[in-house]
């Protein structure tokens, strides 16, 4: 039962990965090359000027992220994300599936609702509280730290992350049967203090540097957007694949496996 | 019944339908997948994943 799960989840990946593909393709690609000439012009105008100290390291530093970026051509980059995309959306499935396999008896709601809790969590989890310390990086974008250390502090706020939706999800569990606004609200406090938290202490450790803000924030905001639309592509799409299979619960199935000699 | 069947029952039907190797085989391959994708390093890997690494906001250079 748990392959017959995982199996769904791919193929549900599979399909959100290919919509994903295809926005990296038409989309993510375009717009990243052509940020990436504003990052570079903005700092060879910086370079013409030498304003300061500190923004010749600045210039220094997306010069060599620049010079980083080339280390294969750009045909081979535009082709090789639209195939991690297409990966990103199996492994995100794949990574649902499992979970919904041990989770599904725990998660609120009936049905495909189900699927859409769980996919919610995941994003939250994988995307959302990350983002809160380290939101999602522009073409030229200084940050702070060494990446080894910002990898820990991603992986970090994913568990974080994770308990907040875990919290949640309990929270709605043990109040909703008494009241549904006290399940909401017990929903919202831990997501509520999460984003409070983060946003009075933690630092800031990516600056768009010469972006301009607007452009930045289109960019900050169609990440979201493509990710929680991936996550949702997931949960429907397993929840259509899980319904078409079978029209039989799982709890049907493990009573037939314990009476069955 | 779905109501009454918990996480615990879960656990315990993916232990009567494979063994322990097998689930383990099954979250560690899960496991070097996302490490994979997400956090390798080597230079012609990480930089063709370069714009994808951008537009799914888990970017680290």
């Amino acid at each position: 039962m748990l392959v017959d799960y995982l199996e769904r989840g791919v193929l549900a990946g599979a399909i959100a990965g290919i919509a994903y593909g295809a926005y990296m393709a038409l989309v993510a690609n375009p717009l990243i090359g052509y940020m990436e000439t504003v990052a570079d012009s903005a700092e060879s105008s910086e370079h013409a000027h030498g304003a300061g100290e500190h923004a010749h390291e600045a210039g220094e530093h997306a010069h060599a992220a620049g010079e980083h970026a080339h280390a294969v051509s750009e045909a081979t980059t535009a082709a090789v994300s639209v195939g991690s995309g297409v990966l990103w959306g199996i492994l995100l499935g794949g990574v649902f599936a499992l979970a919904f396999y041990f989770l599904e008896p725990a998660l609120p709601g009936r049905g495909r609702v189900k699927t859409y809790v769980l996919a919610g969590a995941g994003f939250l989890t994988v995307s959302v509280a990350p983002w809160l310390v380290l939101p999602p990086t522009t073409p030229g974008a200084e940050q702070a730290f060494d990446p080894t250390l910002r990898i820990g502090i991603y992986v970090g706020m994913m568990a974080i992350g994770g308990l907040v939706a875990a919290a949640s999800i309990y929270g709605y569990g043990r109040v909703s049967a008494r009241s549904r606004p006290l399940g909401i609200a017990a929903v919202a406090i831990p997501i509520i203090t999460l984003v409070a938290v983060t946003a009075i202490a933690a630092p800031t450790i990516v600056e768009p540097g010469t972006m301009p803000v607007d452009l930045v924030t289109a960019f900050r905001g169609l990440t979201a957007l493509s990710q929680a639309a991936l996550w949702a592509l997931v949960a429907g799409c397993f929840g259509w694949l899980q319904s078409r299979a079978s029209p039989r619960s799982a709890a049907d199935q493990r009573d037939e496996l314990l009476t069955s000699p | 019944m779905t109501t009454t069947e918990t996480v615990h029952d879960r656990i315990g039907t993916a232990h009567d339908d494979l063994t322990t190797g097998q689930l383990v085989a099954v979250f560690a391959f899960a496991a070097a997948l996302a490490f994979t994708l997400l956090f390798l390093q080597e230079p012609l890997a990480h930089d063709s994943m370069h714009n994808f690494r951008h537009a799914a906001g888990v970017i680290c250079h």
